[in-house]
């Protein structure tokens, strides 16, 4: 048997071209479906285990999936806004606490994710490095992007414009990294966590400038009367939030208008839970309550229809790619006729030829299932990062 | 030896008892066990203090970290002051964006009670505003509303109602003693209104001048006929502030100025000369240098007897 394998193993290296065809061919086509099942199971756990421990979603009527997906995943499809007033409105219920989120803007392609000090009880973070948002303009980072960006507490970190032509727009925003969260292995670990007012700030809805009713500059005075005094767009807005100038920053307005992407809300009981959801069914209701669970059990139910649709091709491939394996080896037969006869005519008997053959394709086999195997523990390793990076962000 | 042994074996049995009740109180989240454990609540400003601790008692320990000289909704707590407020079980807010520096901070909302949230649409606006505009935003003012909400009696026993009933939701076993607790205060509070509604009664449309624009809820709620100036307590006015003082008694030709606190000589002397008595009613929104809360407030209606009688 050795000397079938050692023969076979010569004809194989002489073979390159053929050999490696073959190789790839067997690998991928025992590789795709495997990894394709590892990488769904991944994310059916990423997706599940996030959703599962959020009870109740309250956002804008629309789209449950980009609610859920913004507020869970910080995606960037940012659902329609509602205002704090609905947060408030959960509170006064006495049925739950609810976590005002507001998923808009992004920092150096990372989220900033605008939140109150609850959302860091409720997901169990915890900072590794310098401390807790303090003040307006903290920022406290994910562990990944602390660790891409190379920021470290003390550093800073601006807010990205919305658009690039938006040049009248808001300035961004330099923030204050104070902390960095221990890795939670979820979307967190991807986010920029301000206060609520600070990402109302980066929106340009709370501002510090010059006290305006002490201008001197005339040029910075549009009109002044005994009510009122109208600065002109020549006056300056402070783009970075210090001890020094952090008393002229102030909001317009009722803080309950301002606006939100969703509201998480975490009902004290089922009972509680099941009321709360109960009191959103009015047609008239502007306002949508959904639980994560449900929404992401029903895209996954539609990942798996889609995934049963790719296993039927992959299975049409694989049975095309092993016709056409044993056409090659039918065509490589035929080709090696004469070094067959040869073979025969030194005395090998039929079954050593067919001995030779079958190591020659057990060689292949083998290979392929080495490469395919250290495939499939690379996505293994990595299955985390890659849903992440593939199908949730 | 015998009785060696003995009281060696009830030492170990005390121990084992300390231990077994040291690791529950860990294990158990606060407000669910424990009663004995006390509830770490921050306010910002005195008033709630006091109410708080009237109504906790022994069960709470309240703090209130601003320094004594300072107007407490004009204070800014240092990154230390605010971790601990951060840290606290319960954070007694005033409500009417009083203490600015909270929309400044980061705070547990879950922690955090607005005491006047029951009467929010019986919040004043503030008058006299200087409003400003720029960028789309249009015309804005920074202070809209008025925030000395306890100095109407009735309202501050609201607030001690709303106290009441966030330390009842953090101590459940202690409902009862809060609610026996807030059940005296609020009786104290509401005689203090009855007996000012009465002292004002005898000439409720007098015209009265106010040191500073912090009265409105006290003007509201007893029917005041007030005009509000910016003077300081500690501080002579000035020529300009006379005059503005003179252009104001032109139609509202009032006898008494009340004080936030009592004013230096000079500006008594001043006011005299034109005709105006001084009288002090302290909002008490910082700790006072003698008594508490309470004997400050019967001082305050003493005060006014003097004005209205």
């Amino acid at each position: 048997m050795i000397d079938s394998l050692y023969i076979a193993w010569k004809y194989i290296i002489y073979n390159k071209i053929k050999t490696v065809t073959l190789v790839a061919c067997v690998t991928l086509i025992s590789f795709l479906p495997v990894s394709l099942q590892l990488l769904l199971e991944e994310s059916e756990r990423q997706l599940m285990s996030r959703a599962v421990s959020t009870p109740l979603v309250v956002g804008a009527k629309g789209s449950a999936l980009d609610l859920v997906m913004n507020t869970l995943y910080f995606d960037d499809e940012v659902p329609e806004l509602i205002t704090v007033a609905a947060s408030n409105r959960v509170m006064e219920t006495d049925l739950a606490l609810p976590i005002p989120v507001y998923a808009r803007f992004q920092a150096r392609g990372n989220p900033i994710v605008g939140t109150t000090l609850d959302y860091f009880d409720f997901r169990d973070l915890r900072i590794a490095q310098g401390r807790q948002l303090a003040v307006l303009g903290d920022c406290v980072l994910g562990a990944k992007v602390a660790a891409s960006l190379g920021l470290k507490p003390g550093d800073s970190l601006v807010s990205s414009p919305e658009t690039l032509f938006d040049l009248a727009g808001v300035y961004p925003l330099k923030m204050k990294v104070v902390g960095v969260l221990e890795k939670s292995h979820t979307s967190d670990d991807l986010a920029v966590f301000v206060d609520l007012k600070t990402a109302w700030v980066i929106q340009g809805l709370g501002h510090g400038h010059e006290d305006v009713t002490k201008l001197r500059d005339p040029t910075l005075v549009l009109k002044r009367t005994e009510r009122n005094v109208a600065a002109t767009a020549k006056l300056y807005h402070h783009t970075e939030i210090t001890e020094k100038n952090i008393d002229s920053f102030h909001f317009h307005g009722g803080l309950a208008q301002y606006p939100i992407t969703a509201v998480i809300a975490l009902p004290h009981d089922d009972k509680s839970g099941t009321i709360l959801r109960g009191r959103y069914l009015s047609r008239q209701e502007t306002r949508q309550i959904v639980r994560p669970e449900d929404v992401i059990d029903g895209l996954l139910q539609n990942i798996f229809r889609i995934k049963n649709v790719l296993d039927a091709v992959i299975s049409v491939v694989a049975l095309a790619t092993i016709l056409a394996i044993i056409l090659v080896f039918a065509l490589s037969l035929r080709l090696r006729q004469r070094e067959i006869q040869t073979i025969f005519k030194l005395g090998c008997r039929r079954a050593t030829i067919a001995r030779l053959l079958t190591a020659e394709i057990f060689i292949i086999v083998v290979m392929s299932g080495v490469f395919c195997g250290a495939l499939i523990f690379l996505v293994n390793q990595f299955s985390h990062d890659l849903v992440r990076m593939l199908f949730i962000r | 030896m015998y009785v060696i042994r003995r009281y060696q074996g009830h030492t170990v049995l005390i121990a084992l008892l300390f231990i077994t009740i040291s690791i529950a109180c860990v294990f158990l989240k606060p407000g669910e066990g424990c009663s004995s454990e006390r509830l770490n609540i921050y306010v910002v400003n005195y008033p709630l203090k006091y109410f708080a601790e009237r109504i906790a008692g022994e069960h709470a320990g309240v703090v209130f970290p601003a320094p004594p000289d300072v107007d407490p909704a004009y204070w800014m707590p240092d990154a230390k002051t605010i971790s601990d407020y951060q840290r606290a079980d319960l954070i007694l807010l005033n409500g009417a964006n009083y203490a600015k520096w909270v929309n400044k901070v980061t705070l547990p909302r879950s922690r955090m009670v607005n005491t006047s949230s029951a009467f929010k649409d019986r919040y004043i606006e503030a008058a006299e505003i200087l409003t400003h505009s720029h960028g789309a935003a249009g015309e804005h003012a920074h202070e809209a509303l008025a925030f000395t909400t306890w100095i109407d009696f009735s309202l501050a026993a609201e607030q001690a109602k709303a106290i009441a009933k966030a330390l009842s939701r953090k101590k459940p076993a202690l409902k009862d003693t809060f609610q026996r607790n807030y059940e005296e205060l609020a009786r104290e509070l509401l005689k203090l209104d009855r007996d000012i509604k009465e002292v004002v009664l005898k000439d409720q449309s007098r015209p009265v001048v106010v040191s500073h624009p912090v009265y409105d809820y006290f003007a509201r709620g007893y029917g005041l006929n007030i005009r509000s100036v910016h003077w300081e307590p500690d501080e002579i006015p000035t020529t300009e502030q006379m005059v503005e003082l003179h252009s104001l008694l032109k139609d509202h030709p009032a006898q008494w100025m009340i004080w936030e606190g009592k004013p230096v000589e000079e500006a008594f002397d001043r006011l005299q000369a034109v005709g105006i008595q001084s009288v002090v009613f302290d909002p008490c929104g910082n700790a006072a240098d003698q008594g508490d809360f309470m004997s400050v407030m019967r001082q305050n209606v003493e005060n006014l007897k003097e004005a209205f009688h």
